[in-house]
């Protein structure tokens, strides 16, 4: 796999994320659930500039930025605040570990990059309810 | 120096996809010799925060429940890069002073936690070995994400 292999996978997944954030905010209440309202909403914020970035290095890297796919499977039942807040956990744990095969594969400033975005993406999910993990990215690593 | 790098840090190539969980002896190759440098540098800094932890514990028994999900994940991750390490170049850090004052001594186990993650990022970046710099990328978040906690409500109680 190449660099710019990488960084279209990252896009693609990245695409997906965004459309789960905004599917997850759509179905939160902003008078009910204000702060995961704001949660969700920083989240989409930051994964819109995410894809903004990876599209600008897919073009630096030669390539043509991998679309986004016209819909996405969602959990239709995902419906109450601690569901749409696990949900968004879960997505961010995703993201640590397609970051950090970026890491894998890159070098220099898109390798600072992706390691600066998964250490995002880490931190957020102490907001969406987890606890600090060991290997955060890499399950693998973790021992019974 | 011996260089035989544990488990999944080891595994050789470029894939980028997770390791095999069940064989994790396999395909064992040294990283390359140019990450010797700054393998020993996270080792140090490792030890030295765990260092911290340990004299905080001590000097304020109190913060025991909050430091020790730390010490487990330094633990975890010296597991994985001290065999990289000859013995002779494992650091013997000095033992750490800390005030028996449970705001003080969080404080310095803050600046302790954002010295290792400064080096960490440091070694990820230069790594040569991409799978090196992904485990050094797991750990950076996972030391970010316990300095985190450290400053959430938990640990903010003043006092002795």
């Amino acid at each position: 796999m190449t660099v710019l292999d990488a960084l279209q996978a990252t896009l693609a997944d990245e695409h997906a994320a965004l459309y789960t954030y905004g599917v997850l905010g759509a179905r939160t209440s902003q008078a009910a659930s204000p702060a995961l309202y704001e949660t969700l909403t920083a989240g989409y914020r930051r994964h819109r500039a995410r894809r903004d970035e990876l599209q600008l290095m897919v073009r630096d890297a030669g390539g043509d930025p991998v679309a986004a796919e016209p819909a996405y499977d969602l959990d239709g039942s995902l419906l109450r605040p601690a569901q749409l807040e696990r949900a968004a956990a879960d997505l961010e744990a995703a993201s640590v570990e397609q970051l950090l095969a970026l890491v894998a594969q890159s070098t220099g400033s898109v390798r600072e990059w992706a390691l600066t975005e998964a250490t995002w993406s880490a931190v957020r999910r102490l907001t969406l309810g987890e606890g600090p993990e060991t290997w955060p990215g890499a399950p693998e690593l973790e021992r019974p | 120096m011996a260089l035989a790098l544990v488990a999944p840090l080891v595994v050789a190539g470029c894939d980028i996809d997770p390791p095999p969980r069940d064989d994790p002896s396999a395909d064992q190759a040294p990283p390359p010799p140019e990450d010797s440098e700054l393998v020993i540098a996270v080792v140090a800094a490792l030890v030295r925060a765990r260092s911290v932890l340990e004299a905080a514990t001590l000097a304020v028994p109190d913060l025991t429940p909050l430091l020790e999900p730390v010490a487990t994940a330094h633990t975890a991750h010296l597991g994985v890069l001290a065999g990289a390490v000859a013995d002779a170049d494992l650091p013997a850090p000095a033992p750490a002073r800390i005030a028996a004052r449970r705001d003080r001594a969080l404080a310095a186990v803050r600046r302790s936690e954002q010295r290792l993650l400064d080096e960490v990022r440091r070694g990820c970046v230069a790594a040569a070995s991409g799978d090196l710099a992904r485990v050094l990328a797991s750990m950076a978040a996972s030391t970010a994400q316990h300095g985190t906690a450290l400053a959430g409500p938990q640990s903010g109680r003043e006092g002795p």
